[in-house]
């Protein structure tokens, strides 16, 4: 404890040393001004489209104040004239439209149509009274379907379209729900009234609501909002920045120690890695965690909850950035790792999130939880733990390794990188111990893999629907053929095992790990999530030995192949594996080429 | 003149050997496949027609109350299976079963006022989809009830495309692609630049017969060379997708004068600061800020590749000049400042 507080304490010290005199004015002027640009550039609106269509109207036509649209005041035969030009894209003669065939003129008549639309609507609402203006309102109900497991009990149709009884009778046939439930008008009216309150008010972003309609809301069909929470994920984004800067300080500091030589000085001090990496680690955390707090007393959000939300995503991009710090080999790796990790964290982070309350799938970014905090919602320790859970195992992961492959001979090589990779594994692995490391190694990639899956989704998005999911299949099977083989093959690499006999034990192991960190995860997300097809493709249920025998005997085959072969064969023994998996899947899934 | 192409290929070399562009160029990709689910998942949710016709999606859904209603007209018009109920009870056991997906009960019109009620799955991400498909039909069917009440609304009519997909490529997607091989550029002479500072290797590099000019020179040119690659790969790729880029030349020309700024500024940066560390750091908030106020310009960097790339009629060779302007004086004093901290370098 005392050599962490030793080392965290030289750490600030070389921070703060970074920052002096001059440069730490200046980092504060420019790091104000990022600010202030910031804040300028979020309340400014659509500034990416300025001008990007050109609009041609008579004058005394309608008067258009969005910046996407530059106008021109054109007299008829003028605006014709120019819109054959391609000089204008549409042209607008008080109540009528001109525009050309081509793309950019169609889009653009697309756009100004929902543009005058929605001014439309504030015309009306002002010219009209509210219930001519506004005719028709919808009430969102919910019942429970075939094809959900949902536990909630929920009131039957008769219950809701009959909820008035006393109501008169006018369709004497429909049966029994001839009442017509006619709330008292003005209850709707104030619904219409709430919406138009905010369809008035340009400034602001759009007013969220946990789901695209709750249940008994009434929706106005032309006032109805999209349901993407993006000011909330902007909030959310906005505690994910701090941290990406402070990280760059805590990665750079091993490539300093690496470049001075210090590293090999400190590693042969009395101080165990986990030292060294805990107390560097340190300052930055708490940074972090003070960023987190400050940013929440600057929202006036819960502060307790909010670092329930962010402890976890803090650790998990320490994490990441820990494996970064490792792995470089020089600077240029080290600004390509980095801003890989940026981005695939930022991705993984942020665009789930835009999906809160929409799909349950967003549940895997704990951005989603930040979001639905701020909605003023609340949520379950169910899905808290399902969307936290692969962000602390991400970070146990990368300590474990980090702190067992934190050695001189390691850290400063400069081998290819699939090559470093399984000496970190070699080293990760306690080799008096081999069964209990290879099975917690292969439960610990689980998260991973179940990351790179959904990512592997994302992907599959772009492709048509048939040959998406067989992406999705193929891709699937190869990952969880890596993660369960990699252990055994980097023993095998470093002639560890001398028999095929231990490879196939291991190869055993690895397989029953996997197959009961799968079925874990799945009974906890199959609780959070609705099933989708792609889910279902992924982990396909209800049978229980054949996957796991399918699991023992894909990478029994990966393992012994690799070891008859030599490590070198592992690509082939990885595709010979999937090979049969992906048979396997086919024919329960039953989907035929 | 030999001595900067050799150093401009062993940059390019090294860079090649660590296959860090590879990384580049995957992280792009990452970008622009998200962006495609961006186009299916949340576009759809501004634009309630396209989901209609971008998508194929099979609903049905039972009508209780009057279907002899122009509102099931509508549904119709849009392909929507629709199935008449008499009977609640009956359509409840519809919907259970999974035979529809949805129950629109319509009541008679009371004091001008239609309270309409929709039945939507719990809990299921289908439910969004079931507003959202029908959501265009009961705008038109409440312009349609305005229309009795005799309010009229304007434009309703007015055709054109859905404009979000379109919109969200050109003035995001794009200029994003556009420029970030240039930001990548600028991170990555500040890494060479430093790394020979620490590593006391531009010393070294100086007793020969090169001057820092042209060492730093070089290393600009060669990360310019590889932004410019993947700005030209990109708009090849998007060209193959069907995303014609209008003024291709101009497009690149003007990528290739904000990747050069960039990468001019990034090395003055890492002269200044030196070590990579706080070089990077200051790097990337310069990037954040120049990002930032580039918006207050008219053309905006961004909005001048949007509209450049949808070919824009009042945009022409002589707004990207404008933007040379300030290169010009920016490679005018970049020798005489990296002159200035070459002393306290070496």
């Amino acid at each position: 404890m005392r050599n962490i507080l030793i080392i965290a304490k030289h750490e600030i010290l070389r921070f703060s040393t970074r920052f002096r005199g001059k440069s730490r004015f200046a980092v504060i002027i420019i790091a104000l001004a990022a600010l202030s640009i910031f804040f300028l550039i979020s309340t400014g609106g659509s500034v990416l489209s300025k001008g990007f269509y050109a609009v041609g109207i008579t004058p005394g036509g309608p008067k258009i104040s969005d910046q996407r649209f530059s106008v021109l005041e054109l007299q008829h035969a003028d605006g014709l004239a120019m819109l054959n030009n391609k000089a204008i894209d549409i042209y607008v003669d008080n109540d009528r439209a001109f525009y050309r065939e081509d793309q950019k003129s169609q889009y653009a008549a697309g756009a100004l149509k929902q543009y005058l639309a929605k001014k439309e609507l504030v015309r009306i609402s002002n010219e009209y009274d509210i219930d001519r203006a506004f005719p028709l309102r919808v009430e969102i109900n919910y019942l429970k379907s075939a094809t959900n497991n949902s536990t909630v009990a929920s009131a039957s149709l008769s219950e809701i379209i009959g909820g008035a009884n006393t109501a008169s009778t006018t369709e004497p046939d429909s049966g029994d729900i001839t009442a017509v439930p006619l709330a008292p008008t003005n209850a709707t009216d104030a619904a219409v009234k709430l919406q138009l309150a905010d369809l008035g008010d340009e400034s602001k972003l759009h007013q969220f609501k946990a789901e695209f309609a709750s249940n008994k809301e009434i929706v106005i069909p032309s006032l109805m909002n999209p349901p993407i929470p993006l000011a909330q994920v902007l909030l959310a984004f906005f505690y994910v920045v701090p941290i990406f800067f402070i990280i760059i300080f805590f990665t750079s500091s091993f490539i300093e120690e690496k470049l001075n030589r210090r590293l090999s000085i400190l590693l042969s001090a009395p101080i165990r890695p986990a030292e060294i990496i805990v107390g560097k680690m340190l300052p930055y955390f708490v940074y972090s965690v003070i960023a987190v707090i400050v940013i929440t007393i600057f929202f006036q959000g819960n502060i307790p909850l909010a670092l329930a939300i962010f402890l976890p995503v803090i650790l998990f991009i320490f994490g990441v950035y820990l494996g970064v710090a490792l792995f470089y080999r020089t600077f240029k790796d080290q600004t390509f790792f980095s801003m890989s990790a940026v981005t695939l964290v930022t991705v993984f982070l942020v665009f789930p999130a835009m999906f809160s309350g929409i799909n349950d799938l967003s549940y895997i970014s704990p951005l989603s939880l930040a979001v639905q905090m701020y909605r003023g919602e609340p949520f379950g320790l169910k899905e808290y733990l399902f969307s936290t859970g692969p962000m602390y195992l991400v970070f146990i992961l990368s300590m474990v390794v980090g702190i067992r492959v934190f050695n001189e001979e390691f850290l400063s090589n400069f081998k290819p990188l699939y090559q470093k990779l399984s000496e970190a594994i070699y080293l990760a692995l306690d080799k008096r111990h081999i069964t209990a490391s290879i099975f917690i190694f292969t439960l610990l990639l689980i998260p991973a893999v179940v990351m790179f899956q959904l990512s592997a989704i994302i992907f599959a998005f772009n492709l048509p629907m048939p040959s998406a999911l067989w992406v999705l299949l193929v891709v699937a099977v190869i990952v969880e053929e890596i993660a369960k083989s990699t252990g055994v093959a980097v023993l095998i690499k470093n002639r560890f095992l001398k028999s095929w006999k231990a490879a196939l034990a291991l190869a055993l192991v690895s397989a029953v790990a996997f197959f009961l960190g799968e079925k874990l995860l799945l009974y906890f997300s199959l609780s959070v999530i609705s099933e989708s097809v792609f889910t279902a493709a992924l982990y396909n249920t209800n049978l229980l030995w054949m996957p796991l025998a399918i699991h023992v005997v894909a990478t029994t085959a990966v393992c012994l192949i690799t070891y008859r072969l030599g490590a070198r064969y592992y690509l082939f023994a990885i595709l010979m594996g999937s090979a049969i998996h992906l048979t396997y899947n086919i024919s329960v899934i039953g989907m035929r080429p | 003149m030999k001595a900067f192409f050799s150093i401009v290929s062993h940059e390019l070399k090294s860079v090649r050997k660590e296959k860090t562009i590879m990384f580049a160029i995957l992280i792009q990709l990452f970008i622009a496949s998200f962006s495609s689910i961006l186009l299916v998942g949340l576009m759809a949710f501004y634009d309630p027609d396209s989901i209609g016709q971008n998508t194929n999606i099979d609903l049905r859904v039972g009508v209780i109350g009057d279907n002899q209603n122009r509102f099931t007209a509508l549904l119709r018009q849009r392909n929507l299976h629709v199935r008449a109920f008499t009977d609640s009870d009956e359509a409840e056991r519809a919907f259970k079963a999974g035979s529809i997906d949805t129950i629109v009960f319509i009541p008679d019109i009371k004091n001008n006022i239609l309270e309409m009620k929709l039945v939507l799955p719990e809990m299921d991400s289908r439910a969004t989809i079931v507003l959202m498909v029908l959501r265009g039909p009961l705008e038109q069917y409440e312009n349609y009830l305005r229309k009795q009440l005799g309010v009229q609304v304007r434009y309703g009519d007015m055709g054109g495309k859905p404009y979000t997909t379109y919109e969200f490529l050109y003035t995001l997607i794009i200029p994003v692609l556009m420029f970030f091989p240039a930001f990548v550029a600028g991170s990555m002479v500040i890494d060479s630049v430093s790394e020979e500072i620490q590593n006391k290797t531009l010393a070294t590099l100086l007793s020969a017969p090169v001057s820092l000019n042209l060492i730093l020179g070089a290393k600009i040119s060669a990360s310019i060379i590889i932004s410019m690659l993947q700005c030209f790969l990109w708009a090849l790729l998007l060209q193959f997708n069907g995303f014609a880029i209008q003024n291709p030349v101009l497009v690149l020309a003007f990528s290739m004068i904000i990747a050069t700024t960039i990468s001019l500024t990034a090395a003055l940066i890492s002269m200044l600061f030196r070590d990579r560390e706080r070089s990077q750091f200051i790097y990337s908030i310069v990037v954040v800020i120049a990002v930032g106020v580039s918006f207050f310009l008219d053309p905006s960097p961004f909005g001048m590749i949007a509209r450049l790339a949808t070919g824009d009629h009042y945009l022409n060779a002589g707004h990207v000049m404008l933007y040379v302007i300030p290169l010009i004086i920016l490679g005018a004093i970049f020798p005489v400042l990296s002159k200035k901290v070459l002393p306290k370098v070496v």
